[in-house]
C-alpha cells in the first residue's frame, strides 16, 4: 500500500513543483505576501493614528458668544481651526463634505446658567462612525477641563478644595479596578483573530491549484481513465494524490507563517502603536505551535478540494466550485473575529473555527493545551471521512465518467 | 483469451432527457440501454475488430473490458480472471491505448512510461530494462528527456505506446488508435498492432478505418446501437452485406446503405 502511495506521491508533487502557476501560489505568495500585508497593514494604522493625533481639526461654533469663555480655550488650542457657519442645522452637511470635523452649539443663556450654578448643555456634533477617529476625544478633553475648572470653583464656595477633598464628595466610594489581562491578551483578543484568518486563507490557496489539476484536470487531459486502468486499488490513488494537495497546503501556510516571522526578525521592533505591542509579545516558539495548528486544516482543505476535483468534468468547472467553497472554508475562519466567540469544549471541536480560535489564543498567550487534543482529534476525523469520501467517489462511474 | 458473455451495460438517464425518450430504442424505464447483450471471444495471437458507428457502445464494452466502469450484466474473463471480481488482476493482463489518452506534459516520455511501469508493480531494474527495449522499437531515444508538452503528436503517441506496453501485457487494447495521426505515425501504430499479434498476444482493436480492419483483424465484432449486429471474418462481413468493399458492407450491415461512398 504505501509503496504505491508513495509512487503516486513522488510523480504528483514533481509535477506540481514543475508547475509555474503552483509554485507562485504555493512559494511566493505566502512568502511576500504575509509580510508586505503585515507591513502596509501596521503603516497604515500608524499613519491614521499619527494623523488623528495631530490633525488640525476644523470646527464650527453656533452661539459663541453664549460660552465665550470656553469658545476662547478652543481659538487658543493651535489644534483646532475655527470655521464660520451660521445656523445649527449646516452642520451635519458640513461635516458631510469635510468642511468640518465637529460642531459645537451653544445655548441661549449658557454662561449665566453657569454662573447661578446651572448646568448648560453643549452640543457636539461629529462623525461618530470613523474608525479611527480621535474627534470626539480631542474635543471632549477642552470641554471636559473647562467643566472642571467650574466644579473646582463650585466646590471651593462650599469649602471644599483640594484633589483628596473633592474626591470625597464626588465619588463617596471608590472603585478600584485590577483587570488580570495582560496587555498581550488585551490585544490579542482585538486584533489576534485577523492572523489566523491571513493563514487560513493560505492554507486553502496553496492546495487549490494542485488540487484541480490533480482531479479534473487529470480528466480534461485524458490521464485520469489511463490511471484508472493500472492495478492500484482506488484507496492508494486517492490518499497518493490527497498527500500532495495536503503538502502544498501545509507548506503554503507554513510559510506565510514564515513570512511573518521573517516580518517580525526584520521590522517588528520598529513597529509602534496596538499592533507593534502584539507582534512584540510573538515570539518563535508561539509562530511554531501557530504553524502546526494549521496543519490540521490543511488537510480539511486538501480533501474538500480534492472532493470537487474529482466531481468536476474540467478545470474550469472545478475552479467554478471552489469559489463557494472558499466562502464556505472563510466563514468558520471568521468566526475567530466575532466578539464572544471563544475556544471551549464546544467551538474546539467546529472545524477551521476552532484552529483559527486556538491560533488567536495562542497569540494572546492564553492557549489551553488541552484543547489541542479535541481540536486535532476532530479535525483528524473530518479530514478522514473526507477522504473516505473522495474514495467512494473515484469508485463511482457517474463521478469519473460524468457527461 | 478475451470472453465476453451476454454483456449489458445501462446508464440512469438525466430528468431533463428523460422527456426524449422516445427517440431513441435505447432510452427506457429511466435508462439509457448503451451495451446490449454482447457476447464476443477473441483468442490468443488474434486481433478482434470492434466496429460501430459514433454511440454504438464500442467505448462503453472497451472501458468495461478495461474494469474502468462495472457491467450491468454478463460476464468479461480474460485470461481466467473475472473482470468484476478480479479487476486488479485484469488490469495486470491489460494494456490500453486510446487516441483521445492525455500525457502528463510536466513529466519527460521516461519519466511517464516509467511511472506506469512501477504503478504495475515493476521494480526499478525490471523497468529500465523493458524502456530500453521499447526505447529501440519505437526509436523514442531522441526524446525520451523531453517534457511531454514539447512533443509533437506521432512522438506523444509513442510515447502512450510505450506506456501501453511498458508491463508486457498480454491482452491489448486499441480505441481508435490513430485518430489525428499522420500517414507515417499511424503506419508505425499499425505495425505494433502486427508485432503483437505476432508475439501471441490477445488484441482488441476499435477503429473507424476500414482498410485498418482489412489489414489487421482476424473477426470482427460490429455493434449497432449496443446490439451485436455482426460476428465473423472480413470476408463473412462483405459476403453478408452483398458488398465488395467494406466501407460499403459496414454502412450496409448499419442500416445506411443508402449513404454514398466514394
Amino acid at each position: 500500500m504505501l509503496h504505491n502511495i508513495l509512487i503516486i506521491f513522488l510523480k504528483e508533487f514533481k509535477e506540481v513543483i514543475r508547475d509555474r502557476k503552483t509554485l507562485i501560489f504555493m512559494l511566493v505568495l505566502p512568502t511576500v505576501a504575509v509580510p508586505l500585508l503585515i507591513n502596509v497593514m501596521t503603516e497604515f494604522m500608524i499613519k491614521a493614528e499619527k494623523k488623528a493625533a495631530e490633525e488640525t481639526l476644523r470646527y464650527a461654533v453656533i452661539g459663541e458668544s453664549n460660552l465665550p469663555d470656553l469658545a476662547d480655550l478652543f481659538m487658543q488650542d493651535t489644534g483646532f481651526q475655527q470655521v464660520i457657519i451660521q445656523d445649527e442645522s449646516e452642520i451635519r452637511e458640513a461635516i458631510a463634505d469635510e468642511r468640518i470635523k465637529f460642531g459645537l452649539v451653544f445655548p441661549d443663556g449658557a454662561n449665566q446658567l453657569i454662573v447661578d450654578g446651572g448646568q448648560p448643555s453643549i452640543k457636539l456634533y461629529y462623525n461618530n462612525a470613523a474608525l479611527v477617529s480621535r474627534v470626539k476625544r480631542r474635543a471632549s478633553q477642552i470641554i471636559n477641563d473647562y467643566s472642571d475648572h467650574i466644579r473646582d470653583e463650585r466646590l471651593a464656595t462650599y469649602g471644599v478644595s483640594g484633589g483628596y477633598a473633592r474626591d470625597k464628595i464626588l465619588n463617596p466610594v471608590a472603585l478600584e479596578e485590577l483587570g488580570t489581562a495582560n496587555q498581550r491578551e488585551l490585544i490579542g483578543e482585538r486584533f489576534g483573530g485577523m492572523l489566523p484568518y491571513l493563514f487560513i486563507i493560505f492554507s486553502f490557496i496553496g492546495a487549490l491549484y494542485p488540487a484541480i489539476d490533480l482531479g479534473a484536470g487529470e480528466k480534461e487531459r485524458g490521464t485520469l481513465e489511463t490511471l484508472l486502468l493500472t492495478p492500484v486499488p482506488r484507496l492508494h490513488l486517492v490518499l497518493g494524490k490527497f498527500f500532495v494537495i495536503f503538502s502544498t497546503g501545509v507548506i503554503s501556510s507554513i510559510l506565510s507563517v514564515a513570512g511573518m516571522g521573517l516580518f517580525l526578525l526584520a521590522k517588528g521592533k520598529n513597529v509602534t502603536g496596538p499592533m507593534g505591542e502584539i507582534l512584540s509579545s510573538i515570539s518563535a516558539v508561539d509562530l511554531a505551535l501557530v504553524g502546526a495548528m494549521l496543519i490540521p486544516t490543511a488537510a480539511i482543505f486538501a480533501a474538500l478540494l480534492m472532493s470537487i476535483s474529482i466531481y468536476a468534468k474540467s478545470f474550469k468547472e472545478a475552479q467554478s466550485y471552489a469559489t463557494p467553497l472558499n466562502m464556505l472554508c472563510i466563514f468558520p475562519a471568521i468566526a475567530a473575529m466575532l466578539p464572544g466567540v471563544e475556544l471551549n469544549w464546544k467551538t474546539a471541536i467546529i472545524p477551521i473555527t476552532n484552529v483559527s480560535l486556538a491560533i488567536k489564543e495562542l497569540i494572546k498567550g492564553t492557549m489551553d493545551y488541552q484543547m489541542t487534543i479535541v481540536i486535532l482529534t476532530s479535525t483528524s476525523l473530518i479530514a478522514g471521512a473526507l477522504i473516505w469520501f473522495c474514495t467512494i467517489w473515484f469508485e463511482r462511474e457517474s463521478v469519473l465518467f460524468r457527461e | 483469451m478475451i470472453e465476453v458473455i451476454n454483456l449489458e451495460k445501462k446508464f440512469k438517464i438525466k430528468k431533463k432527457r428523460k422527456n426524449n425518450s422516445e427517440l431513441d430504442p435505447r432510452e427506457h424505464g429511466g435508462y439509457f440501454h448503451a451495451v446490449r447483450k454482447v457476447d464476443f471471444t477473441c483468442q490468443n495471437g488474434h486481433i478482434l475488430g470492434l466496429l460501430g458507428p459514433n454511440g454504438a457502445g464500442k467505448t462503453t464494452v472497451l472501458r468495461m473490458l478495461s474494469t474502468a466502469i462495472k457491467p450491468t450484466a454478463g460476464e468479461i474473463n480474460i485470461h481466467g480472471f473475472n473482470a468484476i471480481h478480479d479487476p486488479l488482476e485484469i488490469r495486470k493482463q491489460i494494456g490500453f491505448l486510446s487516441g483521445a489518452t492525455g500525457l502528463y506534459g510536466r513529466l519527460t516520455a521516461k519519466e511517464m512510461i516509467v511511472y506506469f511501469g512501477r504503478l504495475h508493480g515493476m521494480d526499478a531494474l525490471a523497468c529500465q530494462k523493458r524502456l530500453e527495449s521499447l526505447v529501440d522499437i519505437l526509436e523514442m531515444g531522441s526524446f525520451l528527456d523531453r517534457r511531454n508538452d514539447n512533443l509533437s503528436a506521432g512522438m506523444k503517441q509513442k510515447v502512450n505506446i510505450a506506456r501501453t506496453l511498458i508491463h508486457d501485457p498480454k491482452v491489448i487494447v486499441f480505441d481508435e488508435p490513430t485518430t489525428g495521426l499522420d500517414v507515417a505515425a499511424a503506419e508505425a501504430i499499425i505495425r505494433l498492432i502486427e508485432q503483437c499479434k505476432n508475439e501471441g498476444k490477445t488484441v482488441l482493436f476499435s477503429t473507424h478505418h476500414m482498410h485498418e480492419v482489412e489489414r489487421l483483424c482476424d473477426s470482427i465484432v460490429l455493434i449497432h446501437e449496443g446490439l451485436v449486429t455482426f460476428t465473423g471474418t472480413v470476408t463473412q462481413m462483405k459476403h453478408q452485406s452483398g458488398q465488395a468493399q467494406m466501407d460499403k458492407a459496414f454502412l450496409a450491415l448499419i442500416g445506411k446503405e443508402d449513404l454514398h461512398v466514394a
